[in-house]
């Protein structure tokens, strides 16, 4: 009879095991994945039905400081450099890009209402700030619909958002600066904040903008259409506070502002491009793209612009320009991509000869898209001149399994 | 020595199979019960938790409005202006889909992926998600369980056709959600994920969200989002909300509890009687076994293990059993919680270890206990005594009186419980089982006197075997007692049960008679029968009013808003000339519809006025769109529509304070001389193409509310049936160890002339007699249960007043089951004994 007993008990053991197994803990939501599989109405690369970069335009401002939401790609792209008041060199960049995920011409674009969270505009956001002296570079990026008043961009009065990311025309509005007199949009002011790091400055021009390539129709390959329209604030004043780490530091300093928008720029050979966008203590300022074949040979689409004091350009081609590698750098990210670092630029018809560097090379932006994008110093000669700066470079392409650009 | 008591006890055990088999069977079925139930409703309590989980996510506050739903603005404002990151918005309700056969009704979960990471990662979207952006955002896209897709066989890429309050979309399968572990897929198997803006255009809610989810994590990002709220919009943590929806089915469960251990308790009678009749049968061989030098505690150690042999395998069985039967119960159950408390639906039991080893607990524990006395009975027979047969009964005849005072007492105990601890349903029930065990301790005495009462009425029916049969009752009470008192508990449960379900049932028919005067009712089909989550597109309730023939609309809305007492469900209606007829008030203060009519004043009911303790003549606090806001209350209503209990409001008082045009039905009235199912079926070619609205005759709705209610009490009547099963094997049980004692009495009265029919008869007289004084015993006992039923606990677990209304034929009826079981369960008995061998038996020592 003990014997009984004791089966049942196991029994009954068992059977407790049993219920136990059979029971689950708690969700774990982690564990739900999401698998999709339908097809676009529009892949990426089908640019039908888009409006293109096809043929040179007059830019009217304030209009085309806002979006061009019939075209697939658009930003609003800012960095600089600053010094603080506490003797420490900082860098920054901010963008603001627009995507158009169907063509205007769709019915889903065609009831587009700005309070709606139905929308074929996408934003994403990227924000990266550099202590330079500590070599510290902090990036994060954000994502939302162009619409429920989110994110978005509007022309008048100016203003370019996403969640509490703003680039918007500082208040009051009546101080139009010398460079711009026709053109309230400025000065702006760009308030972004996260966690670790924010900024809050007031950027002025100090120079027109100047148009690149054909009067801002920027040829990026092969046919007609495979080109942006792009204009940009070379220089301007910048002051304002920063907050890295905890710490808020007021800050002055130069800046450098690109707008660009196109449909499909980049052919399909091109795996990225090495952008410089260099700020000499002369008062120049050099913008050079070297666009890269996948056979790793620049594509004679690579262009520039070299800016005067007074603010007149030249615009600067593929052969003016002799430009090598000194240095690389391996990502601390996946410990394989190779960043290039430091740079000899030469441009003998105009005298320039100089090293570009990293002020420190770990400047990867962290973010879904990788790429490098940092602040650079510039030493070499100017003639017989010496010839010195700051600027900043973005690397794309390079990250394995990365498209040419952020947005691509 | 052990081993010598355990192989006679297995032996013993051995030579009564059936006596054996039918105690185990009747645990097993307490048990499965009391298991079943527990099952039943963790399942479906667990898996309201599991949805609630699913679409709460990490959040662990919530921002919500003062009534359905607020502002998205509000959304744009914190995250844009005040900067808050981790929060999130969210649109929730319900949506069905048309699988094969069924319409199944689903969750639907409208989110914002690019706030969603850090709340419900699958609906997220960010560097590691698979979600395509265009199909997302740009078009009515949804996401569904992987398992679902499959059962209805949709594969992403194609569209299928979403039906939400009674309006048909067509959307696009973007995608599934492959959970990775069974609860993860439980979760998804009932969940329509789609973006906001999809969402938004399901639930005809531009502009409007369910609710914000946040994460805060310290106190001063919760004061700072507090501060940031607009007037009318709060902050409550995550839990507060599914706690409090949780907690709605709390008395509805412990009632269906209280129900099943029920019949655990009838199971433990059977096991009690079991027990004694093998003690009493086998005292010779324990005498025997005194003698040789077995002590008292090895002979009380025997019994018991033996009692625990026969509960464990009951208990096996039973939870066995349970789990079995629960798969049943818990549909019925999730459709009773669905239309009255939440929607909630269970496609698999989830079997949770404790409640299986809260069931064996209870089996293993109630026989050990029912056995106690048997033990102590056996264990404490004098060895020169045991010899002796019929101490027991002459015992038990001498302390019947004693044990009828005793029981007395034990049922003041429960009636004071009942009437001094006021409040608890769970100490009522105590109460009520202390005045059940009462009643029942006093069976002995009662069934002496009744035989006493019968003894001439049999022998003027029946003669000497009449007589016989009525002394035979009393002379074996010791046995027969207890059948009978288990006989009587069940069939009073019967009874109390029956005039509980019956007088509600009345009382209710007669209240919706009363509410519902209008002619003709529109209804948004929600997936709750009694909660409207639906609302009736505005388009369709304009042209209900330009439809020729009405007379009257009159709008209801129902919403769930927060007051300074709990939770409230408040009903906002057009008041019309016949209002004040349709309720009925059980206390007022001044000209009620008057005032009503646009003050700001509100009527409470029955069970709200009882669940919060709120009386005509004090103010409730509301959280409106315009802040908090004070009402009079200045009259509690008569309502059996809901235990939550209802705030009800003119809808000019609710437009001032509420910003919300939205309805919930309609009642119309037909202009005089119109007839009314024309005017329906006019009503519906209005309302078709625009919704699928529910449009009823008032007669149609009142059967519709009388189908529900009869369905509520499906699972009652099923445990009340179970019970009497469990009482009918407790019976079978106590007649067949009678049989199998008074083998020798009987073969004695063969030997002495009797035919074998007239043993048959005497024993069908006898078994006849004892259903007959359970079915008596148990009137009384029965109305006890149903007066404390309704009087006490439905009024504290529900809060309502019922009219108690006691039928003769339900009395009738359960004597007459009373006595039909006990005769089905003699029938094989008074066989077994007709036909037994005189002279076998008489060997027998």
């Amino acid at each position: 009879m003990n014997r009984l007993l004791l089966i049942l008990l196991a029994i009954a053991l068992l059977l407790g095991l049993g219920a136990y197994w059979l029971s689950e803990p708690a969700v774990d939501e982690a564990s739900i994945r999401t698998t999709t599989a339908v097809a676009e109405a529009m892949g990426s690369t089908d640019t039908t039905g888009y409006d293109r970069a096809d043929r040179v335009i007059d830019f009217s401002f304030p209009d085309d400081h806002g979006p061009h939401p019939g075209f697939q790609t658009e930003w609003w792209y800012l960095t600089g450099n600053l010094d603080g008041d506490d003797g420490e060199h900082y860098g920054f960049k901010f963008t603001i890009f627009r995507s158009a995920l169907t063509p205007p011409d769709s019915a889903d674009a065609e009831h587009a209402d700005p309070e709606d969270w139905r929308t074929n505009q996408f934003y994403m956001g990227h924000f990266g700030m550099s202590h330079i002296d500590r070599a510290w570079h902090l990036s994060t990026e954000r994502f939302a619909r162009g619409g429920a008043g989110l994110a978005g961009a509007q022309a008048e009065p100016f203003r370019v958002w996403l969640d509490d990311w703003q680039i918007a025309s500082a208040e009051p509005i009546d101080q139009t600066p010398d460079a711009t007199p026709d053109d309230s949009t400025f000065p702006l002011h760009l308030d972004v904040s996260d966690e670790e790091m924010a900024i809050d400055l007031t950027v002025t021009p100090r120079k027109p903008p100047v148009f690149q390539g054909d009067r801002g129709l920027s040829q990026k390959g092969p046919g007609s259409g495979n080109a942006s329209y792009y204009y940009s604030y070379t220089r301007l004043d910048t002051e304002g506070q920063i907050m890295i780490e905890g710490d808020t530091v007021a800050v002055s300093g130069q800046s450098w502002m690109d707008r660009e928008w196109s449909t499909s720029a980049l052919a399909e050979d091109q795996e990225g491009w090495d952008w410089f966008s260099l700020q000499f203590d002369d008062g120049r300022e050099l913008m050079y793209y070297q666009l890269r074949n996948d056979d790793g040979t620049p594509s004679t689409y690579s262009k520039g612009i070299l800016v005067e004091e007074d603010g007149s350009s030249t615009l600067i081609e593929r052969e003016d320009v002799e430009l090598e590698v000194t240095d690389t750098w391996t990502s601390t990210i996946d410990n394989e991509s190779e960043y290039p670092v430091a740079w000899r630029m030469r441009l003998p018809e105009y005298d320039l000869d100089f090293a570009v560097e990293s002020y420190f090379p770990g400047q990867e932006m962290d973010v879904s898209v990788r790429y490098w994008e940092g602040a650079v110093r510039i030493d070499g000669t100017s003639g017989e001149a010496p010839l010195s700066g700051r600027g900043y470079v973005e690397l794309t392409g390079y990250a394995d399994g990365a498209s040419a650009g952020p947005v691509s | 020595m052990s081993s010598l008591l355990s192989r006679s006890s297995a032996q013993y055990l051995r030579s009564h199979p059936w006596l054996m088999a039918l105690s185990v069977l009747g645990i097993a079925l307490g048990v499965a019960i009391v298991v079943a139930i527990d099952l039943a409703n963790t399942s479906a309590s667990d898996a309201f938790r599991l949805s609630t989980d699913t679409v709460t996510g990490e959040a662990t506050h919530q921002v919500v409005g003062a009534g359905e739903g607020l502002d998205e603005g509000i959304y744009r404002t914190l995250r844009t202006e005040h900067r808050f990151r981790s929060i999130a918005p969210v649109i929730e309700g319900y949506a069905t889909l048309e699988a094969a056969d069924e319409a199944r009704t689903f969750q639907l979960l409208g989110v914002d992926p690019f706030a969603e990471g850090p709340f419900r990662p699958y609906a997220g979207f960010g560097p590691d998600s698979d979600l395509e952006l265009e199909p997302l955002l740009a078009r009515s896209t949804v996401l569904i369980g992987a398992e679902t897709a499959r059962e209805l066989g949709v594969e992403p890429g194609q569209s299928l056709t979403v039906s939400v309050e009674g309006v048909q979309h067509t959307v696009e399968l973007m995608g599934v959600l492959e959970p990775d572990d069974e609860r993860s897929r439980r979760a998804v198997e009932n969940l329509i994920v789609t973006d906001i803006a999809t969402a938004q255009r399901l639930f005809d809610a531009r502009g409007q969200l369910s609710r914000i989810d946040a994460i805060i994590e310290d106190e001063s990002t919760e004061d700072r989002l507090r501060a940031a709220l607009p007037e009318g919009v709060h902050l409550q943590r995550s839990e507060t909300r599914t706690d409090t929806v949780a907690q709605m089915t709390r008395a509805f469960d412990l009632n269906l509890t209280a129900l099943s251990l029920l019949a655990l308790v009838v199971g433990a009678f059977l096991i009690y009687n079991t027990m004694l009749f093998s003690v009493v049968q086998r005292r010779p061989l324990i005498g025997r076994l005194r003698a040789l030098g077995v002590t008292r505690r090895e002979i009380f150690r025997l019994v018991l293990s033996e009692a625990a042999v026969l509960g464990l395998a009951g208990t096996i069985l039973g939870v066995l059993a349970g789990i079995v039967l629960a798969q049943g119960l818990v549909q019925i159950i999730t459709r009773t919680i669905t239309d009255l408390y939440f929607v909630v639906t269970v496609q698999q039991l989830s079997i949770a270890p404790w409640t299986l080893a809260k069931g064996a607990a209870l089996g293993l524990g109630l026989t050990l206990v029912a056995a106690l006395f048997p033990a102590r009975e056996a264990a404490n027979a004098p060895v020169s005594m045991v010899l002796q047969r019929s101490t027991s009964e002459s015992d038990i005849q001498q302390r019947a009186p004693m044990l009828a005072l005793s029981g007395a007492g034990l049922a003041g105990v429960g009636v004071a419980i009942l009437a001094l601890i006021g409040g608890s349903i769970a100490w009522s029930y105590v109460g009520l089982l202390l005045l059940i065990l009462g009643i029942t301790a006093a069976t002995p005495l009662a069934v002496i006197g009744m035989a006493k009462a019968a003894r001439p009425v049999m022998d003027a029916v029946a003669g000497v075997l009449g007589r016989m049969a009525a002394r035979g009752v009393v002379s074996t009470l010791s046995r027969t007692g207890v059948a009978i008192a288990a006989l009587t508990v069940a069939v009073a449960a019967t009874i109390g049960v029956g005039i509980m379900i019956d007088s509600f049932r009345g009382t209710v028919e007669t209240w919706l008679q009363q509410s519902l005067q209008a002619d003709v009712y529109v209804q948004a089909p929600s997936p709750s029968f009694r909660r409207a989550t639906a609302t009736v597109a505005p388009a369709l309730v304009a042209s209900i009013r330009d439809t020729d023939g009405v007379d009257g609309v009159y709008t209801v809305r129902n919403v769930d808003v927060t007051a300074d007492v709990g939770p409230t469900e408040l009903i906002a209606i057009t008041p019309g000339p016949q209002t004040p007829d349709t309720y009925e008030l059980k206390s007022q203060e001044g000209a009620v519809w008057d005032a009503f009519a646009s003050d700001d004043v509100v009527l409470v009911s029955e069970p709200y006025s009882n669940r919060y303790g709120v009386e005509t003549g004090d103010t409730l606090t509301l959280q409106t769109d315009r802040g908090e806001q004070d009402f009079a209350v200045i009259a509690v209503y008569f309502d059996y529509a809901s235990d939550m209990g209802s705030v009800l409001m003119s809808r000019t008082t609710y437009d001032r304070h509420y910003d919300d045009d939205r309805v919930s039905g309609v009642a119309v009235t037909a202009a005089s001389g119109i007839d009314v199912d024309a005017l329906i079926a006019d009503l519906r070619a209005e309302a078709s193409g625009v919704q699928d609205v529910l449009i009823q005759s008032n007669q149609a709705l009142r059967e519709a509310s009388m189908d529900i209610f009869d369905q509520t009490f499906a699972v009652t009547n099923v445990l009340r049936l179970l019970a009497i099963l469990v009482a009918f094997i407790g019976v079978l049980t106590a007649l067949m160890a009678l049989q199998l004692e008074r083998n020798r009495e009987f073969a004695v009265m063969r030997a002495s002339g009797m035919t074998p029919s007239q043993v048959g008869g005497l024993v069908t007289m006898q078994t006849g007699l004892m259903g007959l004084f359970a079915g008596l015993l148990s009137l009384p006992l029965g109305y006890a249960l149903a007066y404390v039923l309704i009087y006490v606990i439905n009024l504290r677990s529900f809060g309502w007043t019922l009219q108690m209304d006691v039928s003769a034929g339900i009395l009738l009826q359960a004597v007459l089951l009373a006595i039909a079981a006990a005769l089905l369960a003699g029938l094989y008995p008074a066989r077994k004994m007709a036909t037994a061998n005189p002279a076998l038996a008489l060997k027998e020592e």
